[in-house]
């Protein structure tokens, strides 16, 4: 990177796996700050890309469900993701090699008396190839996911496209089923306090905890934080201490920078790789961030421009429209480049906020004036 | 009505109904009365489109 250098103060954040399983997996973040811990779980959520039916063209339907209801049902059946780094997004700039779509056909006429189901195993991949297929796809120990269930001489025809988006742009594209982290609770018990305090008063403030957070040691008679990750700040235990008489029993902080992240996955891809594409492309935005505000900066101070990180592509001319090749380009919205306007901006030109083109959702804004 | 192009064939051919009662198939023409031919109900359902209709799954 061109422009990644350590800064003095750059805190070194640490990831440490306490739990990983295909599905689920519990890691820890420290030396950050909540920010970057939430800027990463929002990462995770809406910005990690899957693929999802996101096309549906109606043969025959004469089913009790009408046609978008169905198509919509069709669009949140999770799809095998593992693909959709190497595919690109339908308005992406793409070549003959790129794959942006696959089909899925579905075709099912029931015949037999009473109701039969329509499930995600009757959807049938036009490209096996591709290797995209409804999860637990014909599996021997999970049930399908349903779609529509069929009388007798109903029939459902129909062809379904999918392909590759974000969470932001809707939530069926979304990987994890829960995404979330908690800070890492600091609790701790005075002992001056604890001593003149009668057992069944120490029971009682062990009780008072919803989540078991504390137990009562009948060995050496005091109270001991058994869990302190099950404290759901709800402050019983601290009310019950003062109802007690003893204020200061308990003292309760959050460890601001140390964050327990669980995140959940819904099967489309593995949690591992759903935790490390969060990660990439939250250092994706931020290299891009320093690189166009450093060109917005030289552009203001009719500077040549610095010279490009190597990922970030290099055969743009200044001013030039990089939206397509950065990457987050799409996501930057009309003020993506920082909207300043060329080289006509005067000798007096005062950066603070006039700048800046129509904020898209991600950049733009006001301005670049704190780098003046 | 000349200069508006071919009339369309359906005028010519009737559009497919179905009766509400019977569930027998009736063509209709323009200015036809809208009465099955079978059991005369009055109420007459169009068929689904044999065109493919797309949707967004959104």
């Amino acid at each position: 990177m061109a422009y990644a250098r350590t800064r003095d103060n750059s805190r070194k954040p640490t990831i440490s796996v306490r739990t990983l399983e295909p599905d689920y997996m519990v890691f820890e973040l420290k030396n950050t700050d909540p920010s970057s811990a939430n800027a990463l779980r929002r990462a995770m959520v809406a910005e990690v890309p899957t693929i999802a039916i996101d096309l549906v063209e109606m043969e025959n339907n004469t089913t009790v469900l009408n046609d978008e209801f169905l198509a919509h049902r069709l669009g949140l059946i999770p799809l095998v993701s593992r693909n959709a780094v190497y595919w690109k997004r339908p308005f992406e700039w793409s070549g003959d090699n790129d794959i942006i779509e696959t089909a899925f056909s579905l075709d099912v006429m029931c015949e037999q008396e009473g109701v039969m189901d329509v499930t995600s195993n009757d959807l049938v991949p036009l490209e096996p190839d591709a290797g995209v297929v409804p999860v637990n796809y014909h599996s021997a120990t999970e049930k399908p996911i349903v779609i529509c269930k069929l009388r007798r001489g109903q029939h459902l025809k129909l062809v379904a496209r999918a392909r590759k988006g974000i969470g932001k742009d809707h939530a069926k594209f979304i990987p994890v089923a829960t995404a979330v982290f908690q800070y890492k609770a600091q609790i701790t018990l005075s002992a001056s306090a604890m001593a003149d305090m009668t057992d069944d008063e120490k029971q009682a403030f062990v009780h008072s905890d919803p989540s078991k957070t504390f137990k009562f040691n009948p060995i050496t008679r005091m109270i001991e934080v058994e869990n302190e990750e099950s404290y759901m700040y709800d402050e019983e235990c601290v009310v019950k201490a003062r109802e007690l008489g003893r204020p200061d029993l308990v003292t309760i902080r959050q460890v601001q920078d140390h964050f327990i992240f669980r995140v959940e996955g819904t099967g489309v891809l593995e949690v591992k790789s759903i935790v490390r594409q969060g990660i990439e492309i939250l250092h994706k935005k931020c290299v891009d961030l320093e690189t166009l505000a450093r060109e917005a900066v030289a552009i203001a101070k009719g500077q040549p421009l610095p010279e490009r990180a190597p990922a970030a592509g290099s055969d743009m001319g200044p001013g030039g429209g990089h939206m397509d090749q950065m990457g987050g380009g799409q996501d930057m919205g009309p003020g993506g480049h920082m909207g300043m306007g060329g080289g006509d901006m005067g000798p007096g030109g005062h950066m603070g906020g006039m700048y800046g083109g129509p904020p898209g959702p991600y950049g733009g804004g006001p301005g670049m004036g704190m780098y003046r | 009505m000349s200069g508006y192009g071919t009339m369309p064939a359906t005028v010519t051919m009737g559009v497919p109904y179905i009766c509400g009662q019977c569930g027998s198939e009736i063509s209709l023409k323009p200015g036809d009365i809208i009465q099955c031919r079978e059991c005369g109900y009055r109420i007459l359902y169009k068929k689904r489109t044999n065109k493919v209709v797309q949707f967004e799954a959104r």
